[in-house]
């Protein structure tokens, strides 16, 4: 029983990235009917992003006092956030809006995002590094143990990493549902022309669309690094990983995005760990629980609710 | 002027310096430091530095802001040309080879090189010390001044030095291998001396008078266009001077044998040659180019028929001559002298030219027969582009009566088979070798693809699974895994040709069959997961794949590496080595069945519902067609295709890892099927080659962990100015160009995606 | 038909037309100097009279040569390759600082991705340019697996810095050499001192060549002790090591060893110490450095490692290497740097010699590096006929206080 706790746990805290970062795929997917797949590289600048701002914060971490932490972790997702959104928002401006003012066939929105994919991500290798270690100033015990539920401990990062990810999901759920923005972004969804001719500016609402989604996955960045490590192609597994919990939740669907990042976590975490599957076959055991989803509801747990996105 | 203009205009301006800035940290050697992050950004945007990246910004803006004033200049006559030779002539100079055996070989360090050597012409030190440079600015300065204030003068001027110039840098280029020696196979120079000739040419244009122009060109057009083969016939005309008058022959590493076709007959008058060998290097060769040429042009010019099939003979067999010769005294070579390496090597570009010449002029024989006694075939194109008629853009117009002339898809395909036939031999080692093990095997998984993603429109994540599929059934056959087939199924590589295409086929009808009825991006994914299950499968499974190790030899398990291919039927024996040659004419002529197959394909009754459901499955559906049987088809012909990749790809390398098919290399290929032309097999194929070529040429060009950057900014360049493709369907044409008509009157609607020709 | 060849020369000689260029009759010198036909291109033997080689060219002062270096410089593991192309570089360049050398030297880079499907082009690349005359890599067993054919048909001198698969010194690779022992070597080693120890230990691997390579061997030898062994595989590109961790921890396991490199083994080892894991832990060659030791943090506190190399830090030349590169390239040396600059020291040698005994082909650059002796920083560079670095120790090292600090043989360890 602790152990499957622990487990559960561990997979938690890797869902709920999952889950941040396929709301972004799930967002541009609503409103453009598109996979994003540029979004692991805005991912992955949310990491490098808040990685400027708190190394010149904190120094190299050792002298952070207790009472700071919230504050600095505070800082890393809100810089985290802003640095992801602006790139989502360039990404859009030069990789999606010129490419819908051609009406150009589907897959070469795919391609051009590809192509940014890899242009963002070597271009933040130059920038700072390509080593894959990166780690942020240890201005927190990261072992600290934050309760234990019956025997499984829980440390404070992982409470940090779900509750984050909580706050951040429900806040969004918010501004879907009860705000215009909202309304728009649902409008758009749900039928775009009609959503023009109704006033809503198309443009505006896809670009603040993708910096959502974008501010979400620069969180996520944050988190991310902060538990691991970061790097300039970091984004390229997370980001797979999140598509594929976006598809299976329902892509377009956000409550689904949510659903289908935990569920993802926490297979990868439970699954590989029962004594007849090595952790080497991870991957594997998440495809297939995805191709077998698919084969039994084809439009993922929760549907397309493609408009209604909610 | 409004605010909201200048608003527009700010924001244009700012997005411009930001556009320098980025260009500031692509461009230059600096690698950013784990100690210290700004160390980049601060070298990149150092002070000096970041105004010359601003600079360029502004340009830009400025190019865009007046781009209406501009604009009227750029279509006057002889600009693009004018502009197309300068871009060649700054790419000669800046980022082409001008001697090989020189450090990095570039223009500037030749220069360096040319200052620092005494005993060389003064005009040659004087061309890499100054002149060079200067005279591009005169001639670009000249021209200039002509197209933009109509003097005649400066043009023509502004011609003749570019004349000059090209016959000054081929003269220092040459006394520079001529002082230095050893092998030179640079380009650069020869870009230079073609860009400046293309600039004089658009200066005579520019000097003559519009109406002048315009008579030259309607009369080229008529020549080229009325006249199937002609240009081909051009083509080989020139092709077949340089051959004979200028390229060498014989080539070996010591350069004292080097020797153009007027020598050969001395070199080899003492050996053994064989008296047909002979007599082609005495006077055959001299007689049978200009036959062949007055043959084809005679048969070209007056359409008859009879002749033009003798000129296709003529050139076809005057080519196997060529070829013949060429096989015997590199072969009388090789045996008298094993250092000048074996039969078939130490060739210069001459002897290839020459055969591509003859072929080309037979080529123009044959489309002139064909062209006349079947005009329709011709003018297919033609008529299927004309349905878009109001939409056609003026200078679309305008190269359409040049490309759409009867033959002229023909002659491109010849044209493209006597490239593809006789470049190789003269290219570098590692440009043979980068023919083969990327471009070849990428071009056939493009066009495999093309099929599923192009044809059917089904967007496929994983198609390198079935690379692997195929190359591990290859493995397994020819005996190199751990598991060990029955000793009566250990074949040679070719012959598990079928067996890895039935073994995909069945992979692409298993994964098709459940997963075929998802909807568009489940299926990508789903594919995607497919992929990466296969590699995790073969990186794992250590006792039937040998894991991660891949197939090395490896005795403890019985592993070896997958043999070459080798053919031994009868009386003919061919065994793969070695030599990156033999696998590109290996890989060649696969390319070509399953090109002719797929166009057969494609204009079947199969091709059409792939275009059916591409377009609308809804509607396919109910005309009572088998979706769900047709998208299987697409799904288990590309995997075929595949597979087929793969058994040429395991028997070329012999040795493969699972990390030969990550789920990189699938998105590659989707992106080179995109990136081409979605539907369009030429495309496909250039989309692959150009994709693949790219990062090779790149090389030394920019600092190598950059050059995925880099060519990540061309595919996205390239999607937003060109988003169907480098060569796009048909199809697609029609559809885009139909698109641009609806734009202006409803932008709204058009800023929302449309399903048109979605292709998933 | 040896007399036919005299034929050919001569007829050669007397047709002047025929005779298009000479030999190198310029001044010579490479990417500083003025011209020339690079070395060993041009035999310049039989008739002509224009006189051969580089003995007429102005003086052999100038002479120019390449060293070849063949790696991922781009790709998943790009970051090790830049990692030794600096080395590379760095040592060539402190050769040609040093002044009064018979010759100088440059380094042609040729980038393979790590990609056994890419390495026959890079690997054409380095062959087809003559002033080439030995290679530093490839870096990888994949790469060097599918071209370790072409480079011995082309007799060009290999010294790979760390292609560690066992079986490239018996694929029939004539020219190939490493500086660094192979998996098996210290995964042997590294088993008996763990089953000396622990009844029970859990193998992790990285499912890669060298993670599984040395994981398989260090299996072996435990189970051979009669050891219970535990085996799991986490793929290279991971990130999130929590689950493996907790596996490990309730597994109950005395011992833990990691086969694989450095940056996933300072990760894993933070995710061993946050999930409570006190056993010992312990990896190979591949996870000794810095990379780790900054990675781990406090974490990586208490992890050995197994090394048949000597310590990099200490020695006077080491830090010599390692203010240079930091100067150079304004970051320390990383994974595979001090074994990227040793198998470049060894090749200049190689063609110092070489060049001493006449001329520099790629014949004799060979044979000079199959006779090296040359002490490196982290190895005594001398190859066994098969190409095996001649290196029998293998050192136990141990992070103690944030530092790897070295414990001696492993054999004499308790």
């Amino acid at each position: 029983m602790t152990q499957f706790l622990n487990y559960l746990v561990l997979g938690l805290t890797r869902g709920s990235l999952y889950a941040l970062i396929a709301l972004g795929y799930t967002l541009v997917y609503g409103v453009l009917q598109l996979i994003n797949f540029a979004h692991s590289e805005v991912f992955m600048s949310g990491a490098f992003g808040s990685y400027l701002v708190i190394s010149a914060v904190v120094g190299n971490g050792k002298g952070t006092s207790s009472w700071e932490v919230p504050f600095v972790m505070l800082l890393g997702v809100v810089t985290g956030a802003v640095t992801a959104g602006a790139i989502a928002w360039s990404l859009e401006r030069v990789a999606y809006r010129p490419l819908r003012r051609r009406n150009a066939p589907k897959l070469a929105f795919l391609i051009s995002a590809i192509g940014a994919s890899f242009f963002l991500s070597q271009l933040f290798g130059k920038m700072f590094n390509r080593f894959t270690n990166n780690q942020f100033p240890p201005f927190f015990n990261d072992n600290s143990v934050a309760f234990t539920i019956a025997g499984a401990q829980v440390r404070v990062i992982q409470v940090v990493d779900i509750l984050a990810a909580l706050v951040m999901m429900v806040l969004l759920d918010r501004l879907v549902n009860k705000t215009k923005l909202g309304r728009s972004i649902r409008a758009v969804s749900e039928d775009a022309p009609t959503a023009a001719l109704m006033g809503i500016d198309i443009d505006r609402t896809i670009s603040r669309t993708f910096v959502i989604g974008g501010l979400l996955g620069g969180a996520a960045g944050f988190l991310f690094g902060l538990n691991f490590s970061f790097f300039n192609t970091m984004g390229f597994l997370p980001g797979v990983k999140a598509f594929a919990a976006a598809v299976l939740g329902g892509i377009g669907n956000i409550r689904g995005a949510m659903i289908g990042g935990l569920l993802l976590g926490i297979v990868e975490n439970i699954i590989p760990t029962l004594p007849w599957v090595g952790t080497e076959w991870t991957d594997v055991v998440a495809f297939i629980v995805l191709v077998l989803v698919l084969m039994f509801r084809p439009t993922g747990i929760l549907g397309e609710r493609l408009g209604r996105a909610a | 002027m409004t605010t909201a203009d200048s608003r527009a205009l700010a924001k244009r301006l700012l997005a411009c310096l930001v556009g320098g800035l980025v260009l500031a940290v692509m461009w230059g050697p600096q690698e950013g430091s784990q100690n210290d992050y700004y160390f980049e950004l601060r070298t990149s945007l150092g002070f000096p530095r970041v105004l010359i990246f601003l600079g360029i910004g502004v340009v830009v803006f400025l190019a865009m802001t007046f781009w209406p004033v501009l604009r009227p200049f750029l279509s006057r006559p002889g600009v693009w040309p004018f502009l197309s030779g300068l871009l060649a002539v700054l790419a000669g100079q800046t980022l082409m080879h001008w001697y090989d055996p020189l450090g990095d070989g570039k223009f500037g360090t030749v220069a360096t090189a040319v200052s620092q050597t005494k005993g060389i012409s003064a005009l040659t030190s004087a061309y890499f010390g100054w002149l060079a440079w200067t005279e591009l600015a005169l001639v670009v300065v000249l021209c200039a001044v002509g197209i933009a204030l109509r003097l005649r003068l400066a043009a023509w001027i502004g011609g003749a030095l570019a004349v000059i110039a090209a016959v000054l840098t081929w003269y220092a280029q040459h006394s520079v291998v001529a002082k230095g020696g050893g092998i030179d196979h640079s380009l650069g120079w020869g870009a230079v001396v073609v860009g400046y000739l293309v600039i004089a040419f658009a200066a005579g244009v520019i000097a003559l008078s519009d109406a002048q122009v315009a008579t030259g060109r309607a009369f080229a057009d008529r020549l080229l266009g009325w006249r199937p083969g002609l240009p081909l016939v051009i083509a080989g005309v020139v092709l077949g001077l340089l051959a004979f008058y200028v390229g060498r022959w014989f080539a070996p590493s010591s350069t004292q044998y080097n020797t153009d076709f007027g020598g050969l007959h001395a070199v080899f008058a003492p050996t053994a040659l064989a008296s047909w060998a002979m007599a082609y290097l005495s006077w055959a060769g001299w007689v049978l180019l200009p036959v062949a040429v007055v043959l084809a042009g005679i048969a070209a010019y007056l359409r008859s028929r009879p002749l033009a099939w003798v000129a296709a003979a003529v050139g076809t067999l005057a080519a196997i001559y060529t070829l013949a010769t060429l096989y015997e005294f590199s072969k009388i070579a090789a045996r008298v002298a094993p250092t000048f390496g074996s039969t078939w090597q130490n060739l210069g570009t001459g002897g290839w030219m020459a055969c591509g010449a003859f072929l080309l002029l037979g080529g123009a024989g044959y489309v002139a027969a064909t062209a006349e006694s079947a005009p329709q075939q011709g003018s297919e194109e033609a008529a299927t582009v004309s349905p878009a008629a109001p939409a056609q853009v003026a200078d679309e117009a305008r190269s359409r009566s040049f490309l759409t002339a009867p033959g002229a898809a023909r002659s491109l395909v010849i044209a493209t088979i006597a490239f593809a036939l006789f470049y190789p031999p003269t290219a570098t080692s590692f440009w043979q070798s980068v023919l083969v093990s990327e471009i070849g095997i990428y071009v056939l998984l493009a066009v495999g693809l093309n099929v599923v993603v192009g044809w059917a429109g089904l967007l496929d994540l994983g198609f390198i699974a079935f690379f692997a599929i195929g190359s591990y059934t290859t493995a397994y056959l020819t005996n190199s895994l751990p598991i060990h087939p029955p000793s009566w199924l250990v074949l040679p590589p070719l012959a598990a040709i079928p067996f890895a295409v039935v073994i995909c086929l069945i992979a692409g009808v298993l994964l098709g069959a459940p997963t075929l009825r998802l909807r568009g991006d489940y299926l990508a994914i789903v594919t995607l997961g497919f992929g990466e299950i296969i590699r995790i499968i073969a990186n794992n499974a250590d006792a039937i794949t040998n894991g991660s190790r891949g197939t090395a030899v490896d005795p403890s398990r019985g592993v070896n590496n997958v043999p070459h291919p080798s053919i031994h039927i009868g009386p003919l024996h061919i065994t793969w080595g070695l030599n990156q040659l033999q696998y590109w004419y290996l890989l060649l002529v696969l390319v070509v069945i399953v090109v002719v197959l797929f166009r057969r394909l494609e204009n079947s009754r199969l091709g059409r519902a792939w275009a059916a459901i591409r377009e609308d499955e809804v509607a396919a559906q109910a005309t009572g067609m088998n979706t769900f049987r047709v998208k299987l088809l697409a799904f288990a012909i590309g995997a075929s295709t595949s597979g087929l990749a793969g058994v040429f790809f395991g028997s070329y390398i012999g040795f493969f890892t699972p990390d030969n098919f990550v789920l990189n290399n699938s998105i590659l290929v989707v992106a080179y099927v995109v990136f081409g032309g979605m539907g369009s097999l030429p495309g496909a194929m250039a989309g692959a080659a150009l994709l693949t070529w790219l990062p090779e040429f790149l090389k030394n060009q920019v600092p190598a962990p950059d050059r995925q950057m880099w060519i990540g900014a061309v595919v996205l360049l390239m999607m937003i100015f060109r988003p169907a493709g480098l060569l796009p369907a048909r199809r697609r044409r029609i559809e885009l160009s139909a698109d641009h008509l609806e734009e202006a009157s409803s932008a709204e609607t058009i800023a929302v995606p449309s399903h048109v020709g979605g292709a998933v | 038909m040896h007399k036919g060849f005299f034929t050919v020369t001569a007829v050669m000689a007397t047709a002047g037309a025929v005779v298009l260029t000479g030999c190198s009759s310029g001044s010579s010198g490479g990417g500083g100097g003025g011209l020339s036909s690079p070395a060993g291109s041009s035999s310049c033997t039989g008739g002509g009279g224009l006189g051969g080689g580089g003995a007429t060219s102005g003086g052999a002062s100038n002479q120019s040569y390449k060293i070849g270096f063949q790696g991922a410089l781009s790709g998943d593991n790009q970051q090790l390759g830049i990692n030794e192309i600096n080395a590379v570089k760095l040592a060539v360049q402190q050769f040609n600082a040093k002044g009064g050398q018979p010759f100088k030297l440059s380094v042609e880079t040729s980038d393979d991705a790590g990609d056994a499907a890419k390495a026959p082009a890079a690997a054409q690349q380095l062959i087809q340019d003559s002033a080439v005359v030995g290679v530093v890599g490839p870096i990888f067993s994949g790469p060097t697996s599918a071209t370790g054919k072409a480079y011995a048909a082309a007799n060009m001198a290999l010294i790979s810095p760390s292609a560690t698969n066992e079986d490239l010194t018996k694929s029939g690779f004539t020219t190939f050499h490493r500086i660094v022992p192979t998996d098996g070597v210290e995964g042997a080693a590294a088993a008996d001192w763990l089953a000396s120890k622990f009844k029970k230990v859990f193998v992790v691997d990285d499912t890669t060549v060298y993670g599984k390579g040395v994981a398989d061997v260090v299996a072996a030898g435990l189970k051979k002790k009669g050891v219970t062994v535990l085996r799991q595989g986490v793929p290279q590109n991971t990130q999130d090591y929590g689950a493996i961790a907790q596996k490990v921890t309730s597994s109950g396991a005395g011992a833990m060893f990691y086969g694989g490199y450095d940056a996933q083994a300072a990760l894993f080892a933070k995710a061993l110490t946050a999930a409570g894991y006190k056993g010992l832990r312990m990896t190979g060659n591949g996870g000794k450095s810095e990379v780790f030791t900054k990675g781990s943090g406090s974490a990586g506190n208490g992890w050995y490692f197994s090394c048949g190399c000597q310590d990099a830090t200490t020695a006077p030349e080491a830090k010599a290497f390692k203010a240079a590169y930091q100067q150079a390239y304004h970051t320390p040396p990383s994974t595979y740097s001090p074994e990227g600059y040793d198998a470049t020291n060894a090749m200049i040698q190689a063609i110092e010699t070489a060049a001493k005994s006449g001329s520099v082909t790629r014949q004799a650059v060979e044979a000079a590096v199959n006779k090296l002796d040359y002490k490196g920083i982290t190895t005594t560079v001398k190859f066994a006929p098969s190409g095996e670095v001649a290196q029998a120790t293998v050192n136990l090292y141990e992070q103690k206080n944030g530092k790897i600090v070295e414990l001696g043989d492993i054999k004499k360890q308790k």
